[in-house]
């Protein structure tokens, strides 16, 4: 009996002994979820660009079953931090310049002032693909430019209310307009490719600066000289390329995968704000910034006198095309 | 100005065409991206779409 007492001393002061030693490596083995568990940026960053992480999914809809695209980030940081550096230097910087440029050398006046004699410069059924085209082009503009910084601009002003009205209509008219957008693109290629192929004389337009950097300069130019060339390609290099992107965002996923379509957005809203850089350009040469000249898509005709200044050899063939002693197509001032 | 109008009438209609054709071949989301089981039952009114 005393021999198991002893010995059940023994055994008792060596499980306090354990538990003493053993404390400290107990607390150090305890479960730290901070500290042990996997970092959610390291594992992020360890996947790859397209790398996603997926699950399995019954509902009949496949992208559902991913749950992070760690790519997603650097999209959402391009729409909120990159994009309006592209849109406000490219947008304002050219609304900047073209007041620049009006304060500076004026309205673009004619020289010998108008003759009373006009000359039919399009046909109604270019006007028309022109104006479906520009009418369509401001309505997904404005849209478009609502939907990136819509939320930053005009909520504020309007309230939640109104800014989500109006953003509703806003996206259908954007989404719906684009296919008369479209067909005006393809047309408007098809009726002026022929007078938009650059060549030689174009050069010396260039060299010239158009003449409209100085009064009194006129280079010779057929039917569209070159900056009216470099808009026409503006239009069917950025159209098309906005209409493949916008394909692309008014089906999502069927072409491809959400990575595919993030590539798409981006490369739709930078060309969007480059297209309407250029086409602001365009609307003040036309309107304000040149006398007469809109005359040519308003009503069709032109002045002579504007004609021969801005396109001399167009007139030149026009004349030789029409029977000798008139102007062909030209029309009295009304 | 008949041509600039003719112009916008053409871009609405092809437009309200456009939507008509498309509501008409796709189905909407609330039934192409769930199963029966997961439907809810007033898709308009009821969690999906305006309402």
């Amino acid at each position: 009996m005393p021999s198991s007492l002893s010995t059940l001393k023994a055994l008792g002061a060596a499980m306090a002994v354990l538990f003493f030693v053993a404390q400290p490596a107990a607390a150090q083995n305890s479960f730290r979820p901070t500290a042990e568990a996997v970092q959610e940026d390291k594992l992020l960053n360890a996947l790859k660009e397209g790398d996603k992480i997926s699950g399995r999914i019954s509902i009949p809809d496949a992208n559902a079953a991913n749950l992070i695209q760690p790519a997603g980030r650097d999209w959402r940081d391009f729409h909120r931090s990159k994009l309006p550096i592209i849109g406000g230097v490219a947008i304002l910087g050219m609304v900047v310049l073209l007041a620049v440029f009006f304060l500076v050398r004026g309205r673009i006046r004619l020289d010998h002032g108008f003759s009373g004699t006009k000359i039919l410069r399009f046909a109604n059924f270019e006007r028309f693909t022109h104006w479906l085209t520009a009418s369509c082009f401001i309505v997904l503009a404005l849209s478009g430019l609502n939907i990136s910084f819509g939320r930053i601009l005009v909520l504020p002003l309007f309230g939640a209310e109104a800014f989500s009205t109006m953003s509703t209509y806003a996206k259908y008219a954007h989404d719906y307009l684009a296919f008369p957008f479209m067909f005006g693109l393809v047309a408007m290629f098809l009726i002026w490719i022929k007078d938009n192929i650059p060549n030689r004389i174009d050069l010396q337009w260039i060299k010239q600066g158009g003449g409209i950097l100085a009064n009194g300069q006129h280079p010779p130019a057929k039917r569209f000289n070159a900056g009216q060339k470099g808009i026409f390609w503006i239009v069917i290099i950025g159209g098309s390329l906005m209409s493949l992107s916008g394909w692309f965002l008014l089906f999502p996923y069927l072409p491809a995968d959400v990575t595919a379509l993030q590539v798409w957005t981006v490369i739709h809203a930078v060309i969007a704000m480059l297209f309407i850089a250029a086409m602001l350009a365009h609307i003040y040469i036309g309107t304000v910034g040149m006398e007469g000249a809109f005359e040519a898509m308003g009503t069709g005709e032109v002045d002579l006198n504007w004609a021969k200044e801005h396109h001399s050899l167009w007139v030149e063939e026009e004349k030789a095309k029409a029977p000798s002693g008139s102007t062909p197509r030209a029309l009295p001032a009304e | 100005m008949k041509v600039f109008l003719a112009a916008l009438v053409f871009a609405a209609i092809a437009a309200v065409g456009v939507a008509m054709v498309l509501n008409n071949i796709q189905q909407p989301s609330s039934v192409a991206f769930t199963t029966g089981g997961a439907r809810v039952g007033d898709p308009g009114n009821n969690l999906i779409g305006p309402g």
